[in-house]
């Protein structure tokens, strides 16, 4: 008898949640994506609809058209943009990567004078901002000729992007048992064959994790480009969108939606494959970092 | 140096009688010492305005001999003057860039003086705006000379229908396509009459749309302020804020706003476009360029625009300048080729195709070089809508700050001075005293120097 | 023989360790160190900068009113937009963790889109909802018979807006971190206090929170960071109107160091984030470290 009132308080409690659960999830939705819904149907609607005050501007009335996404790949230079931003960001992944795997494996495994300060510092170059630093970055940018050209992007982002990867690697690293690279030790690996032949296996989640937030930032990107960048041929998405669709006081609403949402589309792909291990890698780094 | 700039301009002086190619020669020979140019100029919004200047300056490049290359640089988001900055800085970047409004005075110490170019210039084509004056000549020095782009004054754009039918005003009639404006019905054209026409078309649903934000198309409100002698700080450099002129146009505004949309204190320089396009407005204070969308998005509104004059104000009438200059930076690498291509880019055949490019949104500042052009002329429909977009009778423009010193003036421009203390006074109902107290303090910081 | 004494010199632990450090400290010192100092540098220098001024533009700062304003705007606007995506994240990461795994998924991308889209072009998404004359969200209030709300020309709507903005942008990002932290919580810890007797609110109080403070700590200082600095938002949306009342930091050093060219004061603005957020982090981190050292 106690067991089963306990069994039901189990059942209702459950239910109870999963009800809760479930209305939350449904307001949350909507709030998060009303404004892309939105953006979609603008991208869809005629000029002519998109100035009309009279309709229902939540719905396409007069027709739907692909114009605008016509005009983004035909008209602009978006796909260079396209093509520029993929560079950019693989680079950025890349550098970020090596840069913070061999710095996480050495300050979460090995020591050295000044390595405890470094690890709490890293953390704090978050304090200085973007905004701060675009200003004196002009100098350095000049000084080594890479003004206007996207490999200045490869330059700067691993700044924004490094602190915290290497944050996560360094959780994620010291969760791995010390018995692991003390046999490989015996064995008579070096550093690099055990951070490349056991370290990265095991911590493979974890440097997911890392390579997505790298590629989120640097795919978008806003102030630096803006900064730094002025030719066509050179420029990135989330800057080239912005300046080819505003004309001074004049909008091209559609061909900014439709390209925020094209810009948009390489991220969600990247995120739909690679969210469980983002998930399992953030779990162990985030927990013991 | 110096000493061959005045032989040339005697030069020239000699011979300006002869036809414009004439003249463009003797610089060439000088161009075929180096042999590129890079040119960073602001990015038209009017479509197709850029690829016509694009064609020209090359034009020009294959005749002398020099390779010319033009990036085309978008001021939205600010990024024309974050470049200017970022090239300014790093000492490095582009020969000749593009100089609008204030950005002379910003970037003095980094910019070459031009005076025998610009002396030359006025020499053949004749004077320029006296607005233009006080934004590029500075310190006794010409920094920028004339853009053949970019250059635009803001008038008013109005739906003569509408104003017909709630105002009983004929803008039409007040300001015909053409010279022979009526004496009478011109003077009769004053702010009072605006505001009372302003009540009408409120009342109607259709009311009268500015912004009063912090953006550049708040420059409408330096009009007004200049036009009722209001000045923020003299000429001499002291700040002249608590005047009575200052607490009429004040007055004046408090009026005005009750009979404009509250949402202008969060418009940007596109909101007034949107506001006019929709068919909710009745009139607007911008370039053509709200007419030429209108045209397209919305066919039935555009037919009934007209642009014309600023109404007048007890010290004059004034419509808000936006000029636009050309300058060279003192790290170019190619000063003479880029001074006799800011000569060539004065030509008018040069200026008049830019013109025509831009569907008449750009006005030259050389005052003979807009007298007589048949873009503004011919745009329709309806017949004569952009006659009176550039300056036909007693409208002066005006630099946003004048007549403070342009250090000074450039600051209460970027600034936004004047649309703060607007907003502060008819949104926010602080006192005049209160409103203007606050702008004392804030000039005071400016003029820290 | 001396390449073999090299070898041996750098296969020494601490500067193998250096070495394999070694790009990371030189990007910080180059890239992020030596700008900072080189804009302490600027902040001292008058507008032209010609000359030495010493703390001349800070002490200037301080006699600004436009300054306090933005101080209190940006803490202000940090402290409550993230407090909203910490609860937002919350609660959204816990509904998807009561679900059945099947549908977690599903729900999970739904959530994660507003991240997804740089911020620079969702933020234009949602000025063309708040935009006066085609307001799409006033269209809506219209129908339900309420007034249009002034979404971006009163203080008050202003402020909100580009708070409802932010939280919309990054709330997903706490979402995922209390995610991956729930899915971390031992199950046998629940089945245990399910035995014992515990309810929900006992278990959300008693197990997880507890489990997540530390993820929790370090996602908020790191969201606290990201938010009091933020510049796209509040530069799209508002320019910091009405009346200068959205400006935070970074906009308003922008507005006085690029778009008035005085950026040795621009600088000045900018640098006042540091100190302010440096007292934080070290209040969080060590939190952290002392939780951290005790389990």
């Amino acid at each position: 008898m106690k067991f089963l009132s306990y069994r039901n308080s189990i059942n209702s409690n459950r239910k109870w949640a999963l009800f809760a659960a479930y209305g939350c999830l449904i307001f949350f939705v909507i709030f998060f994506l009303f404004p892309p819904y939105y953006m979609l149907i603008t991208s869809l609607k005629t000029n002519k609809e998109i100035a009309e005050l009279s309709t229902n501007p939540w719905l396409i009335k007069q027709g739907l058209t692909l114009e605008h996404y016509k005009y983004l790949f035909t008209e602009t230079p978006f796909l260079i943009f396209f093509k520029n931003t993929i560079i950019v960001t693989i680079s950025v992944v890349i550098i970020s990567m090596v840069i913070s795997v061999l710095a996480a494996y050495s300050l979460s495994r090995l020591r050295f004078w000044g390595s405890g300060v470094l690890a709490t510092g890293i953390f704090l170059t978050y304090l200085v901002p973007d905004t701060l630093l675009f200003i004196p970055l002009f100098k350095i940018v000049g000084w080594l000729g890479l003004l206007n050209s996207y490999w200045v992007l490869v330059l700067v982002y691993p700044t924004l992007s490094v602190p915290f990867c290497t944050w996560l690697m360094i959780g994620y690293f010291s969760s791995i048992p010390k018995e692991i690279d003390e046999a490989a030790l015996i064995d008579g690996a070096n550093h690099m064959q055990m951070l490349l032949k056991v370290f990265i296996p095991v911590a493979m989640p974890g440097l997911i994790a890392a390579t997505i937030f790298a590629f989120t930032v640097s795919w978008a990107g806003f102030l630096y480009p803006l900064a730094f960048i002025y030719s066509e041929t050179e420029m990135v998405l989330t800057v080239g969108t912005v300046t080819t669709l505003i004309k001074g006081d004049v909008f091209h609403w559609g061909g900014l939606m439709a390209g925020a949402l094209l810009a948009a589309a390489p991220p969600v792909i990247v995120y739909a494959f690679l969210m469980d291990y983002y998930i399992a890698g953030l779990t162990s780094g985030a927990t013991k970092g | 140096m110096k000493k061959v700039n005045i032989n040339r301009r005697k030069f020239v002086k000699g011979i300006s009688a002869v036809s414009g190619y004439a003249i463009a020669a003797p610089y060439v020979k000088t161009s075929h010492s180096a042999g590129k140019l890079l040119l960073g100029i602001w990015s038209h919004w009017i479509p197709g305005a850029d690829d016509n200047l694009r064609i020209i300056l090359e034009k020009w490049g294959e005749k002398n001999g020099v390779e010319v290359k033009v990036d085309f640089i978008t001021s939205i988001g600010n990024k024309l003057l974050l470049t200017a900055q970022a090239e300014s800085r790093a000492q490095t970047g582009h020969d000749i860039f593009s100089l609008p409004t204030w950005y002379s005075t910003m970037f003095k110490h980094r910019l070459d003086p031009i005076d025998d170019v610009v002396e030359d210039i006025i020499n053949k084509h004749g004077p320029l705006l006296d607005s233009a004056r006080f934004y590029a000549h500075l310190d006794g020095h010409w920094r920028g000379s004339p853009a053949p782009t970019g250059s635009f004054f803001d008038s008013f754009v109005s739906r003569y229908d509408l104003f017909k039918e709630h105002a009983g005003i004929d803008l039409k009639e007040i300001f015909p396509a053409h010279n022979n404006r009526s004496e009478e019905l011109i003077n009769n054209w004053t702010y009072d009459t605006f505001l009372t026409a302003a009540e009408k078309l409120y009342n109607a649903g259709k009311p009268f749309g500015a912004t009063i934000g912090a953006t550049p198309d708040s420059r409408w409100l330096s009009a007004l302020f200049t036009a009722y002698g209001a000045e923020l700080v003299n000429k001499d450099g002291e700040i002249s804020v608590d005047s009575d002129e200052i607490r009429e146009v004040l007055e004046y505004l408090k009026r005005l706003t009750q009979f404009m949309p509250k949402s202008v204190y969060a418009w940007d320089d596109s909101s007034n476009n949107r506001w006019i396009i929709s068919g909710e407005g009745s009139v607007i204070s911008n370039p053509a360029s709200a007419w030429a969308v209108a045209k397209r998005d919305n066919p039935e509104v555009s037919k009934k625009l007209w642009h014309h004059d600023a109404p007048r104000g007890p010290k004059g009438r004034f419509r808000p300048d936006n000029s636009q200059f050309w300058g060279i930076w003192s790290f170019a690498q190619n000063k003479s080729a880029a001074k006799d291509l800011l000569r060539y880019v004065a030509e008018k055949s040069v200026v008049d195709s830019c013109v025509e490019a831009s569907k008449g949104y750009d006005i030259p500042l050389i005052v003979s070089h807009f007298k007589n052009n048949k873009t503004w002329v011919e745009a329709s429909p309806p017949d004569g809508v952009l006659y009176n977009y550039p300056m036909r009778g007693d409208e002066v423009p005006v630099a946003p700050g004048y007549p403070a010193p342009p250090e000074i003036a450039s600051q209460i421009t970027t600034q936004y001075i004047i649309a703060n203390l607007v907003a502060r006074i008819t949104a926010k109902d602080q006192s005049i005293k209160k409103g203007i107290r606050w702008a004392e303090n804030e000039l005071e910081g400016i003029m820290r120097g | 023989m001396k390449i073999n004494n090299l070898f041996v010199w750098l296969k020494q632990k601490p500067r193998i360790a250096f070495f394999m450090c070694l790009p990371l400290i030189l990007m910080v010192a180059c890239l992020i160190i030596y700008p900072f100092f080189y804009s302490i540098f600027l902040a001292t220098l008058n507008k032209a900068e010609t000359k030495f001024v010493g703390l001349a533009n800070f002490l200037f700062l301080f006699k600004r009113e436009t300054f306090w304003l933005v101080v209190q705007q940006s803490i202000f606007f940090a402290l409550v937009a993230v407090f909203f995506k910490a609860l937002i994240g919350f609660i959204a990461a816990h509904s998807i963790n009561e679900l059945p795994s099947k549908g977690q998924r599903k729900w999970r991308g739904m959530l994660l889109i507003p991240w997804v889209i740089p911020p620079a072009l969702s933020t234009l998404g949602w000025w063309w909802l708040f935009e006066p004359t085609y307001s799409a969200l006033n269209w809506l209030l219209e129908k339900l018979s309420v007034d249009a709300i002034p979404w971006l020309s009163e203080t008050f709507w202003a402020r909100f807006s580009i708070i409802l903005v932010n939280i919309w942008v990054g709330a997903p990002f706490f979402l995922i971190m209390y995610l991956a932290a729930l899915k971390s919580i031992p199950e046998d810890l629940y089945e245990a206090a399910s035995i014992d007797g515990a309810n929900y609110w006992q278990k959300l109080f008693f197990i997880t929170l507890p489990m997540m403070k530390n993820i929790i700590s370090i996602t908020i200082l790191f969201s606290i960071i990201v938010t009091f600095a933020n510049f796209d938002i509040v530069r799209v949306l508002t320019r910091g109107g009405p009346i200068d009342t959205t400006h935070l930091f970074a906009t308003y050093a922008f507005r006085v160091g690029i778009e008035s060219g005085d950026i040795p004061l621009g600088a000045a603005v900018s640098l006042f984030m540091f100190p302010v957020l440096a007292v934080l982090s070290f209040i969080i981190l060590r939190n952290v470290r002392k939780r951290t050292n005790e389990v």
